[in-house]
């Protein structure tokens, strides 16, 4: 039984054209022409209980549309979509009870109330029972380290402190569905990887549904098995993140440092990307050559001290997908 | 000055875009002035008279005083305060041109559309309701403009005052309040000065407010003639640059507490 | 709707303690709604000195309406201040609604815990100061009825503004850019009722009696109060309607309210 059911959804905006100029400026005054623009664009998806999956896709690509649709902020203009078996937007009050939302850059807290406080107020909201409440708080609490910064006013948290409170927010009401928007955005390394180990873990030990949007690709290699990616509206992949990279991430990188410096270390079936010194940099693609060969193939020319290979940057796998949807349209 | 003008023509496109906002301000002071008119010719009753304000010179001030509301900001203008607060102030102090200049440059952009489709539509519009004044003479109708622009420039030195206090407090947007209210009454919006009381005139005059909108509205109404007439615009001239040269002092003020303090 | 109102409160005591969190700025900004008051009214009381009446009503009688507009207006202000056009708009636009959509409580209930704005206390004290002047200008003789009467109009003021409010902000679901317009209804309807009704032209009396029934908010209470006849040839009771309009326009607004919220789509991105 799927928890998220998603058939042929579609959301179109009306968007105003402008005229360029000062002339142009003024044309505009006087009429203006619009666009419907399908920012999701007949989209098809299942997502079972307990999936961990990244939504990925360049800006206004309408990751943000169909999110909002899921939580229920947004009608679709058409198609089927069911979460926890009943229509969002039909049932808000109900169905926002069963959800967690944490929405990039703005915050559910009080600006002015300590942590504490703020959540005690959740607990009222979503009528939590104290037990639970209590229980749940200890738990995200020692997880999220939050201790420190409990009786802290919202305001004068840093940016990920207020993360980790905000996504405490929103879980206390034990949803079994988290929508993460953008959740280690500017943060630094180690707030994102505190932040990555507690959605693992609430993901498995807790069974939590959720849906990951980011534009930071190491959030989607530690996190995801799943990944689905959107641009201009259309769903370009859905499916595992390491067919993924089988299916688009056909170069590879080998790099090689000789025992001294050569002036041309060039081989055929492989492009030589730098060269500095005693180290080099191939590229090749992986259905055309094995490592082997081409390690074969420098060795018989070139003495070799060291050498490592290198699968494709997800980033550049995800590259080649867009591209590969601009080829499509 | 080539930069200023490019600044203007900028400024000038944007509020061109504000389309749905300009005719829902448009809207918004005609039926005003509808109302005000209603007061206004109610208060006057049988008087057909009073102070020189004839009833239709009255009825051109309720009408004239909505029309220049977004010309001159009436109701309050903080975007520097705001980019004080942001901090894009630094990058504006960066550029190669005095601050005060700057600022003035996207204003009059601002203050031309404004004027263009706010102030002369609105009275276009109101002239179709009602019998309204215009200057009498040749010499009313070539000071009218340099009144106009006078009255912009007062404004503007004005807001610029306000908005400088963002350098000094966090509360400058409630601070400001307190200098546009004070415009309201001293420039003649809410009421025209003449039908005041003396003493309440005399304290008028020892503010730069009356030359924002009251000496535009006398001149219009055709009651501020002859010697009155070139006093008034010479006082118009000698506010704007007082606030002006005041503007400049204190900018260098507010710059070096900035540098200072380092935002 | 116990729930909803306990939260109500809890949501408000948040907002009164942040407004105090911030006293200056808190006091400066109650000060500045007064000297707006203070200013209007006294450009009024200046211009009464030449012209001593305005069809027929005193500088106390317009006082008195202008006071008792003022307080309630002020008094509205402070408890819908969430519907605050003007801010809700912003709240709309930078997607403050929307988190405010995702809890599993009424809607109506946050949108007015979201806003307590105390600052408006400035205004409120102006307004009744403006009704102590009308009264030493021109003394009401006071009748039980009208004890009991006065705060009932005020009541039914505080619903009919709250009611524009809320029209105006529904209104902003549909557009934030044009939101002056809305000012003509709140700002514009207040300064129209500041002033008697038989002052103005037919048709704009019409439009407040018959379209918006802000006649009976405060004219003909007014009328009763200061024992003035009544120029319009009104029925008898028409002082008596003010709560039935005040309780007519805020079910309207509560209907379109929910009419906006059906319709409401946040924005794309």
């Amino acid at each position: 039984m799927n928890i998220i059911n998603v058939h042929q959804l579609h959301k179109q905006f009306k968007v105003s054209k402008h005229r360029r100029g000062m002339w142009g400026a003024v044309r505009n005054l006087v009429s203006q022409d619009y666009q419907l623009v399908e920012a999701v664009d007949h989209i098809d998806f299942q997502i079972g209980p307990g999936e961990l999956v990244g939504y990925l896709g360049p800006n206004g690509a309408g990751k943000s549309t169909t999110i909002k649709m899921l939580a229920g902020l947004l009608v679709p203009t058409g198609g089927i979509l069911e979460v926890n078996g009943r229509v969002p937007w039909r049932e808000r009050q109900a169905h926002v009870a069963e959800i967690g939302a944490v929405f990039g850059q703005r915050t559910t807290l009080w600006w002015d109330l300590p942590v504490i406080e703020s959540l005690a107020l959740l607990k009222h909201i979503y009528k939590i029972p104290e037990a639970r409440f209590q229980h749940n708080l200890a738990e995200f609490t020692d997880m999220l380290a939050l201790a420190p910064f409990l009786n802290t006013p919202v305001r004068s948290l840093s940016l990920g402190q207020r993360m980790r409170a905000d996504i405490c927010a929103a879980l206390l009401h034990e949803p079994k569905i988290l929508f993460l928007d953008e959740p280690t955005i500017g943060l630094d390394v180690v707030a994102k990887e505190r932040i990555r180990q507690f959605i693992k873990q609430v993901n498995q030990a807790r069974g939590v549904t959720v849906i990951l949007t980011t534009h930071d690709l190491q959030d989607v290699e530690k996190l995801c098995e799943r990944v689905m990616i959107i641009d201009r509206g259309r769903l370009l992949f859905d499916g595992q993140l390491k067919s993924l990279r089988d299916r688009f991430g056909g170069r590879r990188e080998m790099i090689v440092d000789f025992t001294e410096s050569y002036p041309d270390v060039a081989v055929e079936g492989a492009q030589l990307i730098a060269h500095d010194g005693v180290r080099a940099t191939y590229q090749f693609e992986r259905d055309e050559l094995t490592a082997s060969t081409l390690i074969g193939r420098i060795s018989s020319r070139y003495r070799i001290r060291d050498l490592t290979v290198r699968e494709t940057e997800i980033e550049e796998t995800i590259r080649r997908i867009y591209e590969k949807g601009l080829l499509e349209s | 000055m080539r930069l200023f003008f490019e600044l203007t023509k900028q400024s000038i496109r944007r509020h061109l875009t504000y389309r749905a906002a300009t005719l829902a301000g448009l809207v918004t002071n005609f039926v005003f002035g509808l109302m005000r008119v209603a007061v206004l010719v109610a208060l006057y009753g049988e008087a057909q008279e009073v102070e020189g304000i004839t009833v239709s010179g009255i009825i051109t001030y309720a009408c004239l005083s909505q029309a220049v509301i977004a010309y001159l900001s009436m109701f309050g203008w903080y975007e520097l305060m705001n980019s004080v607060y942001t901090g894009e102030v630094a990058a504006d102090l960066l550029k190669p041109m005095n601050y005060f200049s700057y600022w003035m440059a996207q204003d009059l952009g601002r203050a031309i559309v404004n004027l263009l489709l706010r102030g002369v539509l609105l009275m276009v519009l109101f002239s179709f309701m009602f019998e309204l004044d215009t200057p009498q003479t040749a010499i009313q109708w070539l000071a009218l403009p340099m009144a106009i622009i006078l009255g912009w420039l007062l404004s503007f030195s004005w807001r610029f005052l306000i908005n400088l206090a963002a350098f000094w407090t966090p509360n400058a947007v409630g601070f400001g309040r307190f200098g546009f209210v004070l415009s309201w009454f001293f420039s003649g919006f809410l009421m025209p000065l003449r039908l005041f009381p003396d003493w309440t005139v005399d304290l008028a005059n020892l503010t730069p407010f009356p030359h924002m909108l009251n000496t535009v509205v006398e001149l219009y109404i055709g009651v501020l003639s002859g010697a009155a007439l070139a006093q008034a615009l010479l006082m118009q001239l000698l506010w704007v640059l007082g606030l002006i040269l005041l503007g400049q002092l204190l900018m260098k003020a507010a710059v070096r507490r900035l540098v200072i303090l380092g935002g | 709707m116990r729930h909803s109102f306990e939260l109500y409160h809890r949501l408000l005591s948040v907002q009164l303690r942040s407004q105090l969190q911030y006293r200056f700025s808190f006091l400066l900004e109650m000060f500045s709604t007064a000297f707006v008051v203070l200013l209007e009214f006294a450009s009024i009381a200046l211009v009464f000195e030449r012209f001593g009446h305005i069809k027929g009503w005193s500088l106390g009688e317009v006082a008195f309406l202008y006071g008792l507009v003022e307080t309630a207006f002020g008094l509205m202000d402070m408890v819908f201040s969430g519907f605050d056009p003007q801010r809700f708009g912003q709240s709309v636009r930078r997607g403050t609604f929307d988190q405010l959509l995702l809890r599993p409580i009424n809607i109506t209930a946050q949108v007015m815990g979201s806003d307590f704005a105390l600052r408006r206390l400035g205004k409120i004290a102006l307004g009744i100061g403006i009704l102590a002047y009308a009264l030493a200008l021109n003394p009401i003789t006071w009748t039980l009825g009208k004890i009991l009467y006065l705060p009932v109009v005020v009541a039914s003021n505080i619903l009919f503004f709250g009611g524009l409010f809320v029209v105006g902000a529904t209104i902003t679901f549909w557009t934030v850019e044009s939101i002056e317009v809305i000012n003509i209804l709140t700002y514009g309807g207040s300064f129209v009722i500041s002033y008697p009704m038989h002052i103005y032209q037919q048709w704009m009396r019409h439009f407040f009696t018959y379209l918006v029934p802000a006649i009976f908010l405060t004219y003909f209470p007014a009328l009763y109060f200061l024992d003035k006849p009544d120029p319009l040839h009104f029925p008898a009771y028409a002082p008596f309607l003010s709560p039935a309009a005040g309780l007519l326009v805020w079910a309207a607004s509560m209907a379109f309210w929910h009419f906006g919220l059906k319709h409401y789509q946040s924005t794309g991105t």
